[in-house]
């Protein structure tokens, strides 16, 4: 019998002070407010991959109006027919693939636990009148319903007529704001192979979505509740996870919080697990699993991973090492005592790349480039959720811009930091940076539909990855070019801390922007979220000409002088350059003259207006002018058309024409007999 | 004397790539002219982008490849026949290249004293002779040599796919890894028969079957010996690309003296590349020469 009980363990370590240099000065929460309890017990099956669940769920109404009913999410019915929200949505993107075994959760028993209910009966089972299923008006599934707040609510149908994951229980009476009600539950899973971040592959269990989880009650007295669609995630409320967990002993476990309880009884392996002020639980069990452990920056965190992965997993622990302190200092503490970081087996990498409160997937394969920067990415992606997810826990599916997005931004921020600008991939001499990447995908589909919706409001995967990953973190990176990267992570870390243990929605991240940075910034990055903002800054007319004595007939003095064209002047150069600001999004840029003395000067344009001609007299003739010569406006729909020359241009492409003639040649000699 | 009669000018142990540069150099200019053909519209493309910058294709190479990723989008239908281009030039290397690495083997099966001019035109005209041949025997030794590693990579997934229950994934594949380098070293070591073979054309003008057939025996002869002397050129001729690939990460974008140098030592790659293949095609004339 081994027990780890003890209240350090079990704390969040919000009162730790934050370390020197950190960004925005305002306290986080300490604590979560406590919505709903899970007390629960997880049996595991390993042979037929199903686990026996039961417990008890302690709600307590914190909104405004009394609860008549229950909304309860059984998230793994997405992968139970194909008739499951999830599975109707063919839009692409993860979890496209039909599982090769279907996966669902039963349940056995719901029922209401209350002495003084008016009936008189301690316990009242609701799971008989609970509706599983319900009609859409059209049989189709049809969006949520996003209230002006960005809530999705519950008004109208909108779930399939099959699909099973968002489950209305009426109440057989009213829970009054403020009330508790203890909820008892029984349940069995039965695991899909392994699909879009939950299930088995051979003795590796994935276990996420697993249990009956209760919807977020608003406020407002409105549930926040959805079925489980193929592109959004979740939304839950705060409260505290106790879980036990029973595997064959010969498993290895990890799971959410903090180990509190280990024993090993009859050939099997029970664990406890305890964890304040979070929102969910996960866990994974599989008897192939090695270790790592290290203490990072206060946190105790934990590495399972595959055997034959040590290096991999080192290279995961150094982004971590990176990336655990920096969080902290930049967006608020990390709030809890533990960390599992989960790299699951190459056959299960479709469990990889998820987050969960204290524990993470990452993902790559073993034999992973050193130069391509994959797994430090995922992991410190996935690291990042901790933040924009785990303790500040927006709606998923209304404002997937907040968890992704942001991100996104902390994942391309920490990994510039880090690594620099070969942040992406660093093989022969080619140098490429996570943020460029992102800057040209978030391009790609600008036009096409709004980055701030809601998650299944997207036309495809593709254009939910563009938009919601890589054109938030582009536009975040050039306000931090622009306008100071204190500035955006002081923006940032207000609303980080601010909402930490909170719900909050874009509004109030628009709002910690035009606090710290001010209303311009806040209206630009609206835009660009709500509006489809773009821009484009262009050279479009440049020229230069030696000065000359203005021609035509003057009357001077009395006489009058005719002066003809090309009339000497006094030796100056006279050039003027007209640039562009297309697109409705602003950011003040620089522009870069270069004479052909070899000087240069550089011109503000605060790019207020949509255009502006430059004109500059000297003694040099003028070669060229670039807009936003220090790439700081990376969203800048196109690059090639930011300079230009009097002459048209008169380089030619030296270094191209050598690096390709190398490599054709060496291609050549692989090739050739 | 060879079996069609014409008399080898170099007894064997004169058949040295070191003995004639202008082989060395003369396969190197047919590979430069090729690999500058194919990437002229390619710098054509770059220059009609980035010519009016002025950093110029700079603007490509700096760090973090902003302008290169951003190029590659905007451009991506210019870059499809630029590709293509590229493609056909490659193919037309693996055809024609027959041709001067024909023409340079018989330059060293010739005297060093004789006029260059005229070495150079009696051995076009020889390997012009040759290709039948030596176009056979490209096409048996590139179908075997396909066929062992397309062998050694179905058994390396059989290999992985049996163990990985057992051992995991990367345990298994890299077991399936070491499986398919004995298909790889198999499918060098034909490599190397293909070469002797194409040594026996030159230096007896056969037909390509039995060339093959006495390439086959002089390598059974001493397996080892043979194939450790062109292994040990193949890897002498990775260790400069390697190496090479470091100092251009270093200049990056930078133009002037430094992309000079760059190219200089490129070329150093590419000529240090040609000699070592030149001198193990020699070595396997003075082995076909040798053997019984």
């Amino acid at each position: 019998l081994g027990v780890f009980a003890d209240a350090g363990v079990l704390g969040v370590a919000g009162a730790r002070e934050p370390p020197v240099g950190a960004v925005g000065n305002e306290t986080p929460a300490a604590h979560a407010e406590d919505v709903v309890d899970y007390v629960l017990r997880a049996t595991l099956d390993p042979t037929t991959h199903i686990i026996h669940g039961d417990g008890t769920i302690t709600w307590r109404n914190k909104s405004i109006a009394p609860a008549q009913e229950l909304w309860i999410h059984l998230y793994l019915n997405a992968f139970k027919n194909q008739l499951s929200a999830f599975m109707r949505e063919h839009i692409g993107g993860r979890g496209s693939s039909t599982p090769e075994e279907w996966g669902w959760i039963d349940v056995r028993r719901l029922a209401l636990r209350r002495a003084d209910s008016p009936d008189g009966a301690p316990v009242i089972d609701l799971w008989p009148r609970a509706e599983l299923r319900r009609e859409a008006p059209d049989g189709q599934v049809t969006a949520d319903p996003v209230d002006a707040s960005g809530i999705a609510s519950d008004a109208g149908g909108h779930a399939a007529d099959e699909d099973e994951t968002d489950v209305r229980v009426p109440l057989p009476y009213a829970i009054a704001p403020g009330q508790e009600v203890v909820l008892e539950v029984a349940f069995d899973d039965k695991l899909p192979q392994v699909v879009e971040r939950t299930g088995y592959h051979g003795s590796f269990h994935m276990v996420g979505q697993w249990f009956p989880k209760l919807a977020r009650l608003e406020p407002n007295g409105r549930w926040a509740h959805f079925p489980f669609h193929h592109l959004s995630e979740f939304y839950a409320d705060f409260g505290t996870y106790d879980v036990t967990l029973d595997v064959p002993a010969a498993f290895t476990v990890g799971a959410t919080g903090a180990l509190v309880e280990s024993r090993v009884a009859d050939g099997r392996r029970i664990e406890r697990f305890v964890q304040h002020d979070v929102h969910d639980f996960a866990w994974t069990a599989w008897d192939r699993y090695r270790s790592a452990h290290e203490n990072i920056d206060g946190v105790a965190v934990t590495l399972l991973y595959p055997p034959g992965y040590a290096r991999l997993a080192g290279r995961e622990l150094a982004a971590l090492r990176f990336a655990l302190p920096y969080f902290s200092s930049r967006y608020g503490r990390y709030p809890y005592d533990v960390l599992t970081v989960v790299h699951p087996p190459h056959d299960a990498a479709e469990a990889g790349g998820m987050e969960y409160p204290t524990l993470i997937t990452t993902g790559g394969a073993w034999w992973a480039l050193p130069g391509v920067l994959g797994p430090e990415i995922v992991t410190v992606h996935e690291l990042g959720h901790q933040w924009f997810y785990g303790t500040i826990a927006t709606n998923e599916l209304a404002w997937p811009v907040l968890d992704e997005g942001l991100t996104e931004y902390a994942e391309v921020d920490a990994m510039a930091k880090w690594r620099g600008e070969a942040s992406l991939f660093d093989i022969g001499g080619l140098e490429l940076s996570d943020v460029a990447a992102e800057a040209v995908g978030g391009n790609m589909a600008v036009h096409d539909e709004p980055v701030a919706q809601p998650a299944n409001a997207f036309s495809s995967g593709a254009a939910y990855g563009r938009l919601v990953y890589a054109r938030t973190a582009s536009l975040l990176e050039t306000c931090a070019r622009v306008y100071g990267d204190e500035a955006v992570a002081r923006a940032v870390g207000t609303y980080a801390r601010r909402y930490r243990f909170g719900h909050p929605n874009p509004e109030q991240l628009v709002g910690a922007f035009a606090e710290v940075m001010g209303p311009e910034v806040a209206a630009t990055l609206r835009s660009a979220l709500f509006d489809k903002g773009w821009v484009d800054y262009a050279v479009d007319e440049i020229s230069t000409h030696k000065a000359e004595r203005p021609a035509g007939v003057f009357d001077r003095d009395g006489k009058r002088e005719t002066v003809g064209p090309g009339t000497g002047g006094d030796g100056r150069w006279e050039s003027a350059v007209l640039v562009r600001r297309r697109g409705n999004l602003s950011f003040p840029v620089d522009v870069e003259l270069t004479f052909g003395d070899g000087s240069t000067k550089r011109e503000r344009w605060d790019a207020v207006e949509e255009w502006k001609r430059f004109e500059h007299s000297g003694p040099a003739e003028l070669r060229a002018a670039v807009v936003d010569p220090d790439d700081r406006v990376i969203v800048d729909m196109n690059r090639a058309n930011n300079f230009g020359r009097p002459d048209g241009g008169v380089a030619w492409a030296p270094r191209t024409l050598e690096r390709a003639t190398y490599w054709i040649q060496l291609a050549i000699q692989a090739l050739s007999p | 004397v060879s079996e069609a009669g014409d008399s080898l000018g170099q007894a064997p142990d004169g058949m040295r790539a070191r003995r004639h540069p202008w082989a060395i150099l003369g396969l190197w200019g047919w590979q430069t002219a090729l690999a500058l053909g194919a990437s002229w519209p390619t710098a054509s493309l770059i220059h009609a982008v980035f010519g009016a910058s002025p950093r110029g294709d700079a603007e490509l190479w700096v760090p973090g490849g902003h302008a290169l990723l951003d190029f590659l989008w905007h451009d991506a239908h210019a870059l499809a026949p630029v590709t293509s281009t590229a493609k056909a030039v490659l193919l037309a290397a693996a055809i024609l290249g027959l041709l001067p690495m024909a023409a340079s083997m018989f330059a060293m099966t010739d005297d060093v004293g004789e006029r260059r001019a005229f070495v150079l035109l009696r051995s076009i005209s020889r390997a012009l002779r040759a290709m039948p041949a030596l176009l056979l025997l490209l096409v048996i030794a590139s179908a075997a040599q396909a066929g062992s590693v397309g062998l050694g990579w179905l058994v390396a997934k059989g290999v992985d796919m049996w163990f990985s229950e057992a051992l995991g994934d990367a345990r298994a594949q890299r077991i399936g890894l070491a499986v398919a380098l004995v298909f790889v070293l198999a499918a060098s070591g034909l490599g190397v028969v293909h070469d002797l073979a194409r040594a026996v054309v030159v230096c007896s003008r056969t037909r390509a079957l039995r060339a093959l057939v006495r390439g086959a025996r002089a390598f059974a002869s001493s397996p080892l010996s043979i194939w450790w002397s062109w292994a040990w050129r193949a890897l002498a001729a990775l260790a400069p690309v390697v190496a090479i690939a470091a100092v251009a990460s270093r200049i990056g974008g930078r133009g002037g003296f430094a992309l000079v140098a760059l190219a200089v030592l490129h070329q150093g790659v590419v000529l240090a590349r040609v000699a070592l293949h030149l001198s193990w095609l020699a070595k396997a004339m003075r082995v076909v020469q040798r053997a019984p």
